[in-house]
């Protein structure tokens, strides 16, 4: 299983996929043209989707959530911030009043089109168990 | 636009904030700090002296990276570019 993002565009559509060299069973590292290309999209962009590892309930990192203020700082937009599990999605936006109060919110949607593809291209099996395997696979030298 | 001619050991900043985008006016030496560049960015968006940017609320660039790009071939001065960081954990 490697992390991987994906735009998402206001039809629930993916803008862009985002799987870039160096990413990792638990990273995704900064990109320059990852911010180039949500700049571009900024007229369709409603949010970011990524994954993380395993199975249960997704929260935001630290990281994420210094990335989710600055990305939202330079955009000049509040987006939709979504993290996937092997079994779980959960939507995350912020509330305030400071500047890493992100909350989770309901999903307008349980099932979003994107969610399986997003879940392959991280290189989860569809079956629960080969989630965590996958996992190990990655983690051994 | 400017008029301020960029030296070789120069570079023009150019900042992306709250949806606009603009160069500082001023050059800054190139080897600046990344530090150095974020507090005269920061100092120049709080005094509204970006061309193309108007800026409102909180200026923070604590999470801005700073990409630095020389002169070259397409480009007759060294460029500085703050933006967002995007990694995820």
């Amino acid at each position: 299983m490697l992390e991987t993002a994906a735009l998402i565009g206001a039809a629930g559509d993916v803008l862009h996929w985002h799987a870039p060299v160096g990413r990792t069973v638990v990273s995704l590292p900064d990109s320059r043209a990852l911010w180039e290309t949500m700049w571009e999209l900024r007229d369709q962009l409603v949010g970011v989707a990524h994954t993380h590892p395993g199975v249960g309930a997704p929260a935001p990192s630290g990281t994420d959530l210094t990335t989710f203020d600055a990305c939202e700082l330079g955009l000049g937009v509040r987006l939709r911030w979504w993290i996937a599990t092997g079994d779980q999605l959960r939507c995350f936006v912020w509330r305030g009043p400071y500047s890493l109060d992100y909350e989770r919110v309901p999903l307008l949607v349980e099932q979003p089109p994107w969610l399986d593809e997003l879940r392959a291209r991280s290189g989860f099996t569809p079956d629960g168990p080969g989630v965590a395997k996958s996992i190990t696979e990655n983690l051994t030298p | 636009m400017n008029n301020y001619r960029i030296l070789p050991h120069e570079a023009r900043v150019n900042v992306t904030w709250r949806g606009q985008n603009g160069d500082l006016l001023e050059p800054v030496p190139y080897d600046a700090s990344d530090r150095e560049i974020k507090e005269w960015v920061a100092e120049a968006l709080a005094g509204d002296s970006v061309a193309g940017i108007r800026t409102r609320g909180r200026v923070d660039l604590q999470n801005f990276v700073v990409d630095r790009f020389p002169a070259g071939v397409n480009a007759p001065h060294n460029r500085i570019f703050l933006r967002p960081k995007t990694p995820f954990g």
